[in-house]
This record gives structure tokens, C-alpha cells and sequence, in this order.
């Protein structure tokens, strides 16, 4: 009872005009950086957070909440728009998003993104508000192992999505497997593939390849399609929003979304970007339009950015709670409360109320500002696909320059994004799926710092992998993923054969 | 599973361009194989230290590599579409032209050129539009993101005389 | 009418960089924006404009393999250039002899430590270990029952490990570290169990000490300092001592009366009001030191971490 009038006297402060207007340059300054790509939600933050300063404590924290809302919406509108993915959350949605859009149906994409997010913001902030300590104490029971079999586990789903050739599907994720190795090793300080060119000791950018592998790659592809290409889109085919069949495929994904976002936000090494990985995995699987996959099916774009929103409330979890940055926006965004003199962590919720609440309902507002101001805009997003394709395709080279640049300045840096384009492009002509080099990028360092990790504290014990319940649970679902299908696609050649057989008689 | 044709066609021949391939994953296996043996030990308790997960990748690179001289003696790749080469060389151009003069000449210049080589590469010759439309554009998003929100964009002559002209007269 | 003025504002919060353009300082800070030094960088920033040392102070972000990229950079562009600065610590003499780094803080000008923060051993409220004798005692016994959480290999908290067994008399080889990236996942792994203890800076863990939820086994500091209510490492019998320190350099080939100028500059602006609020703000200890005495202090620790990082078998 204490929290709801907490809650609603926090909302009273955040919907004062002021407020509502600093929460609106928020989320405006927010989605501007945030839509550059390879300039993340972390990024976006730490570059406006001294803005934020000049405010009161509480109008600070409201544009404060508007940023990181607004950075992390404006990557799936590039990704959607321009298949130029401005974070590694949002890699995934351009897979099915820009095809959509491409058909005609990028309002329909950017509205699903835009609802998703919203519903999802708007249940995960709730449930940071009522379940945060709850979800804490599951998130901290995931130790290396739990991490590791939980990678394993989206390795065995995420890589059944993707592509119709288990041979192509494999050679894309074992180069980004093989990227992932570039740069010093965590655990012993080793250097690995780097050639003693010190810009690799850092690894590869996860964003630097997508912007790569994505924007430069197509831009290539289509560049060397020459005049058989088509020369320009047709932006809008059918409505311009979503229609009644879009709302009833969108709906379930984006609670499904929501449902495995929070948590895996909430853990310490998750990261948004695995939680968009097993919601494209699951609606690809429970879809009943399997064939629309790779096409533009719009539930995967509706679950994965419902996830992505989702993991972003999830990560105040334990920041809130323990005072526990899980990412790097969450590491900045603590900084950013220290300035306001607060100090997250346990005692937070009960010494400082007002701020707390004051957050949550900015974020609230934040959420429902963004939805707001982006539907109108979809339109015109969607009219810059009519640009003649010259200057459409010369602009989208320009802004995925400026999100590299502006990240890193270095000769090294542009020079991988060349590399990588051309390696982008060429995986296009012989017709490698693209995004599991990107998974495999991200997946592999985290799976196996994980096991060596586990490894290294039980001091060699292998046993340890499968003798913790949630470990065994999760290794025995990737297990069953990876082996149901197949039982499944014997059984159904078995009839394929009996029916050859039946026809031949 | 649709795209693989149930009954292969007889006469293709062995697909040149997928033994290419298969060339390029064994060596990468190599190199991988390679890089890995040159990293020295430390004491560790996991047992499996930083060399091993490389080697374990380049045995899966070779097995794929070998995977794919089969399936390309087989003619098992799908068909390509013809590729036209002049546009890639000209956006290659372009980034390069970017990558190589940019911290001389300023973000401006620099990537006002890769935006007309790459609008050349889809068919707009006419470089005395382009190269000047692609400047101001990028002047403007250099001002918003560079100045207006502090992000590092690197500035040359055109960006230092921009700056100078705006800047308040009493201060110099 | 709303969107005018939100646009008006939003024109003005845009326009506002353009106010003082004056140009004087520009600091580096050889990693990416957000991180300790960057913040040092920016909050150096704020202090040098508010107090008028500099009329338009520019922070530029080289991240990259520990600040020896930065470092690289740095060197070559700054030369002879009285206007260039550049935020360092601790962290970068670790990371320039781990990455064999060819440019080293020999080829820059060292002007001032800053700020510091030492470092603690910390263990769950839970765990069976009460006092840092115990530690010691579990480290001689057997090595690798004790797994530390901290940053990452060869970094400060690795190198603190490595030397609290040293002193101790354990082998710094066998300590048995496991490396996290930053953030909170060295600190949830010891709140959720997962390794015997913890090690980092103090701030990493205050909120969980004060709440009771870990407990400080020791403190690496020369004597008890306020804000930790913990026995320091040599109370606890392990006579060793480290700081995480942050400091500031310009770059090689610049005059005597230059570098005095820059120092001037630079004592001012921590002397004042506002970087007094900052080190308040973020928590950061005043550990001024310049001139000959940060020198001498630099080329101890750089012996120092060679030798320890020697023993750990990060560098042979």
C-alpha cells in the first residue's frame, strides 16, 4: 500500500508541465544519439549525462530517464529503416524489420517496435517497482556454471533459427566464434589473434561488425546488383499502422518478450542482447507463419524488441536493489546517481523513497512519451525510403561512418569496417545468413570466460557443469532442443518415405 | 529446406568459387591453430586455458572447410546472381578515401567525399552536385552531433574556420 | 505552442557548447566515455571552466587495450604542445607492461597524482572466513582454495592478489583469480557465493558493507581510513600497501617554464571549491602529488609492478 502511494505521489511530481518538458528534450536528445549506430544506449547516456546536471535533482532524473528510454528506441528505427542496427540489441530486429520494410511494410515494423517496447517498458517497470527483490535473489544465484549453460542453451536455439543450410548456418557462426578470439584474453592477460597491432587487444566491437555486416554489406550487395536492382521502394503497401492481423500476431510475442527480457536484463552477465537472441528463437518456433521468417514476419520484430525494453528496466533491478551495475549504461547511470547524492544499493529503496519512485514513474512518463511521439512520426520515418536510392544509400554510409567515428576515431577501427563490409558482402553473394557471425561474436567470449571461469573455481572438478539445479535444468532444455527436432524430422521423413513409397506403387 | 533441390543436377560441375571458400576457412583454421600454439602457459586451475577453446575452433573450422569442398565437389551450392564490380570498387574507394584523410582534411571534407563516391556507385555522376551537397550535410551533422553533444568527430580546416566565424568576437 | 518552447530549449541545451569558445586545454582520456578516467577527465573539465582556469576545456575518448592506445596517440600528437593533457592511473603502468606496449609513460611528462582509492578484501556476511589471519591462514594451506573475484588479469586487483600472497608467503603463480569484466559481475559473484573473496576499490562494494551484507576482511591502505570501518592489511600482520591512483600528464618535448605552467593550472583547479564537490560527489580521495616526488613514486611503482606481475607469470 506504501509502495502504490509512493508510486502515484512520484507520478504527481514527473506530470508537472516542467517536467513533462524535460522529459520530452530526453527523450529527443536520447533517441538522436541512440539512433546512430554503433553509438549504444551506454554511450548515449555518459555523452548527456552532464545536461542533466543543470536541472533540479528531480527534473534532472526525469530527462535523465528520458535518455536512456530514447537511446535505447532509437536503434530499432534505424535497424527497421535502414537495416543498420545502432546496438547489438538491436541486431535482431533488423532481420525481420527491414525486410518488412522493404515490402511496404515498415510502418507496420516501426509500430510494433514502438508498441512492443512501450507494453514491455511499462510491465517491466512495474515489476521492477513490486518484484525487484524477488528477481534479485534469482539473478544472483546464477554463478559461471548457470551463465554457461544458459549460453550453451542459446547457442543450441538461436543457431536453429537462422538460415535453411545447416553448412552455411555453421561457417557464419564459427567466423564470428573465431572474431570473438581477437584481443586479450580476460582471464590470463594473453593477447590472441591480434598480430601485436594493439587496436585488437581490445577485440572486435561487437557494433562495428553489425554496422559493418549489415549496412556496408548491403550497400554493396545492392550497389552490385546494378540496374536489375529495384530503384526505389514502395514505402507503404496496405495501411500505413498496423492492421488487425498485425495486433493479433504482435500481442502475444511482445508479453512473451517481456517475460524473457526482465530477467535476463536482471542478471549480472546477461546483457540485452542474449534476451532478444531466445525471443527471436521462440517465435520463430511457436510461429504459426514459419515461412515468413527471413521474409519479414512481423513477431520477430514484436518479441525481440518487447525483450530488449524489457532487459533495459530489468538491468535497474539490481542496480536499484544492490547497487550492482550489470552493464555499462547501468555502471554510467550509477555515476549519474551518485551526482544526485544518491547512493544505490539495499538501503536505497527505504532511505530515499521519493527518488526512487520519482525514477520509476520518470520512466513511466519517459515510456509513454516515446510511444507517443514516435507513432505520429512513423510516416514521415517511413518517407525517407522514397529518397532516391544515391542519396538514400550514400546518406546511410555517412551515418554509419559518424556512429564509428564518433566511437572511436581510429585508421584500425574504419579500416575493420571496411574489412568486415566486404566480408558482409561476399557472405551475401553465396548466400551465408549474416547474423550468426554477429551471434557467435557475442556469445562465444561470454561462453567461454563462463566455463573457464567455473572451471577455475572448482579447480579442474568437471562435475561442477551439471550439479547445480538450474545448470542441469538449463543444459537438459538444450539438450531437448537440439535433439526433439530432430526426432521430429526423422519422423516426418519416415512418412515422407512411406508416402514416396505408397505414390511409387 | 526448400532451397535444396531434392535431386541434384548431374552436369554441374565442381563450383570453383565454394572451393575458394574451403581454401580461405582451412587457412583461417590454420592461422587460428597457429596463434594459439604460440600462447604461453600459466598456472591454471580450469584446466582448460586460453589456448584451448582456439583449438577447439580451428578443428571445427577445418572439419567445415572440408565440409565445404564436399558439398562444392557435389555442386551443392545455391545459384549467384551475376555481380557488377565497378560500384563496389567505388564505395570501397569512397571509405577508404574516408578512413585515410579524414583526421587531415576534418570529418567534413572526408566524408562529404565517400557520400558522393557512394552515390557514384548507384548511378549519380554528376560530382560537381554531389560532392558540395555532401559537405553541407555533413558540416550540419557535424555541428549537432560534435558541438551541440560533445561526441568526438574529428575537425579540419573547413570545421576550425566554421568555428571561428561563429565564435563571440569579445573573446578573442 | 508546447513544441516551441520544448524546440527553443532543446536549440538552447544544443547551442550552449557554443558560449565560450576560447580554446585552451584538451584532455585526453584514453579510454571510453564513462569510465574512471573519463570522468576524471570531464569532472576536470567542468572544475577548469568553472573556476576560469581555461576558457573552453575539450575531453577526447581514445579508448583502448588498458590506455596504452591513448597513450600511443598521445605521445606523437602532443609533442611540444603546451595545450594537451592526458588522464592516467595505476591501471595504465599494469596494462603497459601485460600488452608489451612499445610507447611507455617514459616518452610523456608526469604533472600530479589526483585522486586515489584503495583497495579491499572483502567476504560474504556468510562465509567462515572472519578475519584476514584466516585468509591467510586457508591461502598457505592450500592456494587455490581461495578463488578471488575482481577486474581483470594483470589490472590493479589482480596485481593486489598477486602481492598479498607474496607477502604472506604464498606463491603469487598459484593464486587462484578469476578475472570479471568490470562492473558489478565481480561483486554479484561474491554476493551470490560463487568465490571465496572479493577484490577491488572500496567503492565497488560500500553500498553491500553497509548494508551487512559483505563483510571487510582488510583495507590496503597505510593506516584506517574514515569511511571503511576495517582493520588495514598491516593491522592484519600483511605489511602491503596499494592505491589506485588517477593523475594527469602532458606531453614530451615541452619547457621547464611550461610544464611549471601547466602545474600551476592544474594545482589550482584542484585546490578549488569545485573539485572539492567533485571528489565529494564521486567519493575520490585528494592524493596530490607532483613535480620530482610523483616521478619518484611513478618509477618505484613501475619497478614494483614488473616484479609482481613477474611472479604472477603475466610477464616474463
Amino acid at each position: 500500500m506504501g509502495t502504490v502511494d509512493l508510486l502515484i505521489q512520484g507520478l504527481g511530481v514527473a506530470i508537472q508541465p516542467i517536467n513533462l518538458l524535460y522529459a520530452l528534450i530526453g527523450v529527443t536528445l536520447g533517441t538522436l544519439v541512440g539512433v546512430l549506430p554503433g553509438i549504444g544506449p551506454a554511450t548515449t547516456v555518459a555523452l548527456l549525462l552532464p545536461v542533466t546536471y543543470r536541472l533540479d535533482p528531480a527534473g534532472s532524473l526525469i530527462m535523465f530517464a528520458g535518455i536512456y528510454y530514447g537511446g535505447m528506441y532509437g536503434g530499432s528505427t534505424t535497424s527497421i529503416l535502414l537495416n543498420t542496427p545502432g546496438e547489438s540489441a538491436s541486431i535482431v530486429t533488423a532481420l525481420e524489420g527491414n525486410k518488412m520494410a522493404k515490402a511496404g511494410r515498415g510502418g507496420a515494423a516501426l509500430s510494433t517496435a514502438a508498441i512492443g517496447s512501450f507494453v514491455a517498458g511499462l510491465i517491466a517497470t512495474i515489476a521492477l517497482a513490486f518484484l525487484a527483490p524477488w528477481v534479485v535473489s534469482f539473478a544472483l544465484a546464477f554463478g559461471p556454471r548457470e551463465y554457461f549453460a544458459l549460453m550453451v542453451l542459446a547457442f543450441v536455439t538461436v543457431s536453429a533459427a537462422f538460415g535453411d543450410s545447416a553448412l552455411r548456418g555453421l561457417v557464419s557462426l564459427f567466423i564470428g566464434l573465431t572474431l570473438g578470439l581477437v584481443g586479450i584474453d580476460l582471464q590470463t592477460g594473453q593477447a590472441r589473434l591480434s598480430f601485436g597491432v594493439p587496436d585488437l587487444l581490445d577485440g572486435i566491437e561487437v557494433t562495428t561488425l553489425a554496422v559493418a555486416m549489415f549496412a556496408i554489406g548491403e550497400t554493396l550487395y545492392v550497389a552490385a546488383q546494378g540496374k536489375r536492382a529495384p530503384a526505389t521502394v514502395e514505402p507503404v503497401k496496405g495501411s500505413l499502422w498496423m492492421n488487425a492481423r498485425d495486433w493479433a500476431r504482435s500481442w502475444k510475442p511482445w508479453l512473451r518478450g517481456t517475460v524473457i527480457g526482465f530477467p535476463i536484463g536482471a542478471m549480472p552477465a546477461g546483457g540485452a542482447e542474449i534476451g532478444t537472441f531466445f525471443s527471436y528463437a521462440l517465435e520463430k518456433r511457436l510461429s504459426k507463419h514459419k515461412e515468413e521468417f527471413g521474409n519479414g514476419a512481423i513477431e520477430g520484430v514484436a518479441g525481440p524488441e518487447a525483450a530488449n525494453n524489457a532487459s533495459a528496466a530489468g538491468t535497474l533491478v539490481p542496480l536499484l536493489t544492490l547497487g550492482l551495475p550489470t552493464s555499462a549504461t547501468a555502471a554510467i547511470m550509477l555515476a549519474g546517481f551518485q551526482q544526485y547524492g544518491l547512493q544505490p544499493g539495499p538501503l536505497l529503496f527505504t532511505s530515499n523513497p521519493q527518488l526512487v519512485w520519482g525514477l520509476i514513474a520518470s520512466l513511466l512518463i519517459a515510456n509513454l512519451m516515446l510511444v507517443i511521439l514516435n507513432l505520429p512520426l512513423v510516416g514521415l520515418w517511413v518517407r525517407l525510403l522514397t529518397i532516391p536510392k544515391h542519396w538514400l544509400y550514400a546518406g546511410i554510409l555517412l551515418f554509419a561512418t559518424l556512429g564509428t567515428i564518433g566511437a572511436n576515431p581510429s585508421v584500425v577501427e574504419l579500416g575493420m569496417l571496411l574489412v568486415f563490409g566486404l566480408m558482409g558482402y561476399a557472405l551475401r553473394v553465396f548466400h551465408f545468413p549474416i547474423a550468426p557471425v554477429v551471434v557467435g561474436l557475442i556469445l562465444g567470449p561470454m561462453a567461454e570466460q563462463q566455463l573457464r571461469r567455473a572451471l577455475a573455481i572448482s579447480q579442474g572438478d568437471v562435475t561442477v557443469l551439471v550439479t547445480s539445479p538450474i545448470a542441469a535444468t538449463l543444459l537438459t532444455l538444450a539438450a531437448l532442443a537440439l535433439i526433439v527436432p530432430m526426432i521430429l524430422r526423422a519422423r516426418g521423413r519416415g512418412q515422407v518415405l512411406t508416402q514416396m513409397a505408397a505414390d511409387s506403387d | 529446406m526448400t532451397t535444396e533441390p531434392l535431386h541434384r543436377n548431374p552436369e554441374r560441375r565442381p563450383d570453383r568459387a565454394a572451393l575458394v571458400i574451403a581454401a580461405v576457412l582451412l587457412v583461417l583454421a590454420g592461422i587460428v591453430a597457429w596463434d594459439a600454439s604460440r600462447i604461453g602457459g600459466v598456472v591454471q586451475y580450469a584446466r582448460i586455458g586460453p589456448q584451448t577453446v582456439p583449438y577447439a575452433i580451428a578443428i571445427c573450422l577445418a572439419g567445415l572447410g572440408l565440409w565445404t569442398i564436399v558439398e562444392a565437389l557435389r555442386g551443392d551450392f545455391p545459384e549467384r546472381e551475376p555481380q557488377e564490380a565497378m560500384p563496389v570498387l567505388w564505395i570501397v574507394a569512397g571509405l577508404l578515401v574516408q578512413l585515410l584523410t579524414i583526421r587531415f582534411i576534418g570529418f567534413s571534407i572526408a566524408t562529404g567525399v565517400l557520400f558522393a563516391l557512394v552515390a557514384r556507385a548507384f548511378g549519380e555522376r554528376r560530382f560537381w552536385i554531389s560532392i558540395p551537397f555532401g559537405i553541407v550535410l555533413s558540416i550540419a551533422v557535424w555541428v549537432i552531433f560534435a558541438r551541440g553533444l560533445s561526441l568526438t568527430l574529428p575537425h579540419g580546416p573547413l570545421e576550425d574556420a566554421l568555428m571561428n566565424l561563429l565564435r563571440p568576437r569579445t573573446t578573442a | 505552442m508546447k513544441h516551441v518552447i520544448a524546440a527553443s530549449i532543446l536549440a538552447g541545451a544544443i547551442a550552449l557548447p557554443f558560449a565560450a569558445m576560447a580554446a585552451d586545454y584538451t584532455i585526453m582520456a584514453p579510454a571510453a566515455p564513462g569510465g574512471g578516467w573519463d570522468q576524471t577527465a570531464r569532472s576536470l573539465q567542468e572544475a577548469m571552466t568553472a573556476e576560469g582556469v581555461s576558457g573552453n576545456v575539450q575531453v577526447v575518448n581514445v579508448p583502448g587495450a588498458g590506455g596504452t592506445i591513448g597513450l600511443a596517440q598521445f605521445a606523437q600528437e602532443a609533442n611540444g604542445n603546451p595545450d594537451r593533457l592526458m588522464v592516467g592511473g595505476y591501471v595504465m603502468v599494469g596494462a603497459i607492461l601485460t600488452n608489451k606496449s612499445p610507447v611507455t609513460l617514459d616518452a610523456v611528462t608526469p604533472i600530479a597524482r589526483l585522486t586515489g582509492e584503495f583497495e579491499v578484501i572483502v567476504v560474504p556476511a556468510a562465509s567462515e572466513l572472519q578475519t584476514l589471519a584466516d585468509l591467510t591462514a586457508k591461502l598457505k594451506a592450500d592456494p587455490g582454495s581461495v578463488s578471488w573475484a575482481g577486474g581483470s588479469a594483470g589490472g590493479t586487483d589482480h596485481i593486489t592478489a598477486g602481492l598479498f600472497a607474496k607477502t604472506v608467503g604464498a606463491d603469487p603463480k598459484l593464486v587462484n583469480y578469476i578475472a570479471f569484466s568490470g562492473g558489478g559481475e565481480a561483486l554479484a559473484a561474491v554476493l551470490g557465493n560463487q568465490v571465496t573473496v572479493g577484490i577491488s576499490g572500496y567503492g565497488e562494494f560500500q553500498a553491500q558493507v553497509e548494508a551487512g551484507a559483505l563483510r571487510v576482511l582488510g583495507v590496503s591502505a597505510p593506516e584506517r581510513i574514515a569511511i571503511v570501518d576495517a582493520p588495514t592489511f598491516r593491522e592484519g600482520g600483511v605489511d602491503l600497501v596499494v592505491q589506485n591512483w588517477r593523475g594527469i600528464w602532458a606531453g614530451p618535448g615541452l619547457s621547464a617554464e611550461q610544464v611549471a605552467a601547466i602545474t600551476a593550472d592544474v594545482e589550482k583547479t584542484v585546490n578549488s571549491e569545485s573539485w572539492k564537490k567533485v571528489l565529494a560527489a564521486k567519493g575520490w580521495n585528494n592524493t596530490w602529488l607532483a613535480g620530482d616526488d610523483f616521478k619518484a613514486q611513478l618509477a618505484t611503482e613501475i619497478e614494483n609492478t614488473t616484479a609482481i606481475l613477474k611472479d604472477i607469470g603475466l610477464v616474463s
